[in-house]
């Protein structure tokens, strides 16, 4: 029997070419490969061979066993390939995703934590207080004496409660953070820098600019020492932290009774750019916080020894800053809290 | 404060453009909030703190102008007359109300117009002429600050003044033709029969100066300013004089002023002064207490390098005399108008404030770590916040002030908020005891706004009648969340709220099993939708859907909303302790599930509770984790029963169970089940 193998090439090739699933595929080995296929057909014929035609037919078969093998690989994962794409449905992958909702912090939260969060790297520690408050801290302790003219800026929210500390006087709602500068002292002993934030409250009638209740931030820092230079320096090293390397600030004497000397910060508007503007009032300057060494009536009101300690204090209005920051232009839309707001920040 | 740049020149030479004068006098604390042109004239509007009486009018700017410019300052000499020294029928009863009054007579005065030059001052200032006498008095108070009043003598009766507080009832038309209603907290000026002015604040319209007036009394006064400022805020009325008089005016100028005002009146309306005279205790030369500092402190205060000249040169320009033995030690004594310089800040102020805070050195000290720790319950705080944000819940912050009425609508009328004297409003009048009614308004806020689906909370405060305490609040109304791949949406329910407070807990490290929920009679939920929350035996809190007719009082557009109200002073005092490793099981765990109808008397959370408890008994293994997994209600079940699947972990520390022996564990805890706590297995 003789093996014509260029024809077998042939067929192996038509037939292999003929291959498109992986059953095909298996028929297709078994044909050539299989216990009765046709390369063992051709081993098994061999015996019957002449000497000098069995190598040189062995030979033929074992290539053409090869052959078949590399075939069957190379067909395999051919058709692997194509199996794996025709089982998979074809996403529209820009269908938009599942998504889980997603909670916000309150704007007014995230803007007190980066405010304090800047102060707490300089070496600052937060501290709390209560909103309901005496007399006695939101103002004598304030060097703010009852019937003084200075108290029209704090106007304030008194309670029907009465101070159980002090016959005759009620409790009020704090009108300002400083109180807490009251506690702290009374608390601890200097050295300390804390910053306090919170809620305070004042009567003023609800428009675009003024809330009844609003949030302040309040630092302080007491120690022997402390000079006006350093409130310039820890100042505008947050204002630059805060608002950008590029703004320029200038610090505007003022009065508040419990700092002396007392100023207030402006930044240059950053709207306009020191032009003139709308929201800076034409000025060109903002407004963004009060502050001063503490005045020595208040280390006197907290039983410090008489010129032991300085301090500088300051403080500033959340809300201000996150209308200036954020271009908000109406202070009541913090606590409308309609979702499409929250979900902004 | 507004001040005439024109006028300002007759004292100083402005010697720099309009704008550099704006810029200057701001930074000098003496802000200019407008620039105005007025005729030939530019007003500047300045905002003067309450500690400045001194800047309330012309002459005290241009003190200021002079130091900031350095220029040299020009008031206008007033030389003292000497008057007749006949006297005034003057009685002052209130010696506290009013330190001092001079009167003056001025006989046959001409009532006529007012000068140009005068007038256009005081119309760059916005007032507008009367008469003038008036107008002399207007110009006075401008120029010095001493508020001063003329009376048409021969309408006061009995010819006399008598200083003192008004009687219950008593009324007075005051020039701006309103009658007011007085009482004793108001000091007047009086005749023998009524009330003429109201002490400081205004005049009355019958004793006014008209053209017909012949002869005038000339008042200038010195009163209380804590009376003055109170009767302004009683009587609703703040005026050029009270303005003043409640800052504090200067004490020598109650003599000045009325000596430069006669002088005017003479020049400008003739007539002659027939008597003039000063009644009470007023001194009207007076010195403030001196204040020694030297440049040394100075310079620590400010961290600067200035020198004594410099100092010495700017005090000086603002009327303080400066006295100094050595070049380092001053002693200072502030001029009597500067009542507000009491201590060393204050001079320091002074000098600096004129040298400009802008021009001094600036350092950035290095803290030193304070000994006050962190307060704690900002982090702890922050811990919930974050967890409810990442369940997708946002943060709202909501007005603590509600009303009574909305408190009623909540169905917490037993609540006692703690009430505000003075409320903005009635809305806001007192401090609120729940967060119901402030979540409740922004919820109805949201739906009426279009927003439905609203996953909020607060982390607020209550105020009770003894403290404030910090409070948790979550409401929840709506879809889920809106996922496309849904059939249908899945509408939030009771389980959603407290999945999402139990999320929280555990987030927090606060364990699951002190934590009980059991039910609630609050009325403000629907029955059979509320319950307890309750910590190591102590109720910290409530959860369930809010009754509908709430909703419906609140004007909420809406069926079912979930509340929850969470005590956070006691979370945060709940010990977590620092987390345990324990080590990963070693060994694979078989899963095991437990059919059962239950009789609604019977909660899965008893059920879960002796499960766990009897778990920790088995043989050669324990329970590890055990997972509700379904509940049914319907026709395969009883009426009276649910039907409720748990699903059960069984693991060993030694070794891999054998699946007969977690079976025939399981097999008798089913029927110890069955046994104790009367259930079905199905």
């Amino acid at each position: 029997m003789s093996w014509n193998f260029q024809q077998i090439q042939v067929d192996v090739q038509n037939d292999a070419d003929n291959v498109a699933s992986s059953h095909e595929l298996e028929a297709f080995r078994i044909k050539y490969l299989g216990k009765k296929g046709l390369i063992p057909k051709i081993y098994a014929s061999m015996g019957i061979l002449s000497k000098e035609e069995r190598p040189l037919v062995g030979k033929n078969a074992n290539d053409l066993r090869n052959h078949i093998s590399q075939i069957l690989e190379g067909k395999k994962q051919e058709i692997k390939q194509k199996e794996k794409l025709s089982t998979r449905e074809d996403l529209d992958v820009t269908i938009p995703g599942a998504r889980a909702n997603l909670g916000h912090r309150h704007i007014l939260t995230q803007t007190i934590e980066s405010i304090c969060q800047i102060f707490v790297q300089m070496g600052f520690v937060i501290q709390e207080g209560p909103e309901i408050e005496t007399e006695f801290n939101n103002f004598e302790a304030l060097n703010i004496p009852i019937d003084h003219p200075s108290r029209d800026a704090f106007d304030t929210f008194y309670l029907e409660t009465p101070d159980p500390q002090q016959k005759e006087r009620y409790l009020l709602l704090r009108s300002q953070t400083s109180p807490g500068q009251i506690r702290t002292m009374q608390q601890y002993d200097p050295p300390f820098a804390v910053v306090i934030p919170g809620k305070v409250y004042r009567p003023d009638a609800v428009d675009a600019s003024h809330s009844f209740m609003f949030h302040q931030i309040e630092g302080l820092y007491v120690a022997r020492d402390v000079k006006m230079s350093d409130l310039k320096g820890l100042l505008t090293v947050f204002c630059k932290k805060f608002f950008g390397n590029d703004i320029k600030m200038r610090f505007r004497p003022h009065f508040f009774p419990f700092t002396e000397p007392s100023a207030e910060v402006d930044i240059s508007c950053y709207i306009c750019g020191g032009k003139g503007c709308s929201v800076c009032g034409r000025k060109g300057w903002l407004e963004i916080m009060g502050c001063g060494m503490v005045h020595p009536c208040v280390f006197e009101a907290v039983n410090y020894p008489k010129g032991k300690y300085t301090g500088l204090a300051f403080g500033l209005g959340v809300e201000r800053i996150a209308m200036l920051k954020h271009g908000i232009h109406d202070i009541r839309i913090f606590y409308e809290n309609d979702n499409r707001f929250l979900n902004q920040f | 404060m507004k001040i005439s740049i024109k006028w300002l020149n007759d004292y100083v030479d402005v010697n720099v453009p309009i704008e550099t004068l704006s810029q200057r006098l701001t930074m000098a604390g003496l802000e200019v909030e407008k620039i105005e042109k007025v005729g030939g004239d530019t007003v500047f509007e300045l905002e003067i703190t309450p500690n400045r009486p001194d800047c309330l009018n012309m002459l005290g700017l241009a003190r200021e102008t002079s130091a900031i410019l350095n220029v040299s300052f020009n008031p206008p000499k007033i030389n003292p007359v000497a008057y007749p020294k006949k006297k005034c029928d003057i009685t002052i009863d209130d010696n506290e109300g009013c330190l001092g009054y001079i009167g003056a007579l001025v006989e046959n005065v001409n009532i006529g117009k007012t000068p140009k030059d005068m007038l256009a001052r005081l119309n760059a200032l916005g007032l507008r002429s009367i008469n003038n006498i008036v107008d002399i008095t207007n110009f006075v108070l401008l120029e010095t600050g001493q508020p001063l009043h003329a009376f048409d003598y021969d309408k006061l009766a009995g010819g006399k003044i008598v200083v003192r507080r008004a009687s219950k009832g008593e009324k007075i038309v005051t020039i701006d033709d309103v009658e007011r209603e007085l009482d004793p907290s108001i000091l007047v000026i009086a005749d023998a029969e009524r009330p003429v002015a109201i002490a400081g604040v205004m005049g009355g319209k019958e004793t006014e100066v008209t053209a017909s007036t012949k002869n005038i009394l000339l008042e200038s006064a010195y009163f209380d300013p804590i009376l003055i400022r109170r009767a302004s805020r009683k009587l609703g009325l703040s005026t050029d004089s009270s303005y003043r008089f409640e800052r504090g005016v200067d004490k020598e100028m109650v003599d000045t002023g009325s000596v430069r005002a006669l002088g005017l009146i003479l020049e400008l309306a003739q007539g002659a002064v027939l008597a003039r005279s000063m009644t009470g205790a007023l001194k009207t030369k007076k010195s403030l207490k001196k204040i020694l500092i030297s440049l040394d402190e100075i310079n620590h205060h400010i961290g600067a390098k200035l020198n004594t000249a410099k100092c010495r040169t700017i005090l000086k320009k603002l009327g303080f005399s400066v006295q100094s033995d050595d070049r380092n030690h001053f002693k200072i004594q502030p001029p009597p108008f500067r009542e507000d310089i009491k201590g060393k800040p204050d001079i320091v102020e002074e000098i600096i404030r004129i040298i400009g805070y802008d021009n001094l050195p600036l350092t950035v000290p290095s803290i030193i770590m304070s000994n006050i720790s962190v307060d704690p319950r900002r982090g702890k705080r922050d811990k919930i916040a974050r967890n409810l944000c990442s369940q997708g819940l946002n943060e709202v912050i909501t007005y603590t002030m509600i009303n009574q009425a909305e408190l009623d609508r909540a169905r917490q009328h037993h609540l006692a908020g703690q009430k505000i004297q003075n409320p903005l409003t009635q809305d806001y009048e007192m401090m609120r005891p729940t967060l119901l009614p402030s979540l409740l308004s922004i919820l109805r806020n949201n739906i009426n706004k279009g927003q439905k689906n609203v996953q909020f909370f607060e982390l607020g405060k209550i105020y009770l009648p003894k403290k404030e305490q910090e409070t948790l609040g979550i409401l929840l109304s709506g879809i889920k969340s809106i996922d496309w791949r849904d059939e249908k949406p899945q509408v939030i329910d009771y389980y959603d709220l407290k999945g999402i407070i139990e999320n929280m807990f555990l987030d927090y490290h606060l364990d699951l099993k002190e934590v009980s929920f059991e039910i609630s009679d609050e009325e403000y939920f629907c029955v059979g939708q509320r319950a307890n929350i309750i910590l190591k035996n102590k109720r910290i809190g409530v959860l369930g859907q809010i009754d509908e007719d709430i909703l419906t009082d609140f004007g909420i557009k809406r069926t079912q909303a979930f509340f929850a109200q969470i005590d956070l002073e006691t979370v945060y005092r709940y010990k977590t302790e620092c987390v345990h490793f324990i080590p990963l099981p070693e060994y694979p765990s078989v899963q095991r599930d437990i059919s059962l109808a239950v009789k609604k008397d019977l909660s899965a959370g008893k059920i879960m509770r002796t499960l766990r408890e009897w778990g920790k008994t088995l043989d050669g293994m324990e329970i590890v984790s055990m997972r509700f997994i379904e509940k049914y209600e319907g026709e395969k079940i009883a009426n009276d029963c649910r039907g409720y699947v748990f699903s059960l972990q069984y693991q060993s520390k030694k070794q891999t169970l054998r699946d007969d022996d977690v079976s025939c564990a399981h097999k008798k805890l089913c029927e110890k089940l069955v046994e104790h706590l009367s259930v079905i297995i199905r």
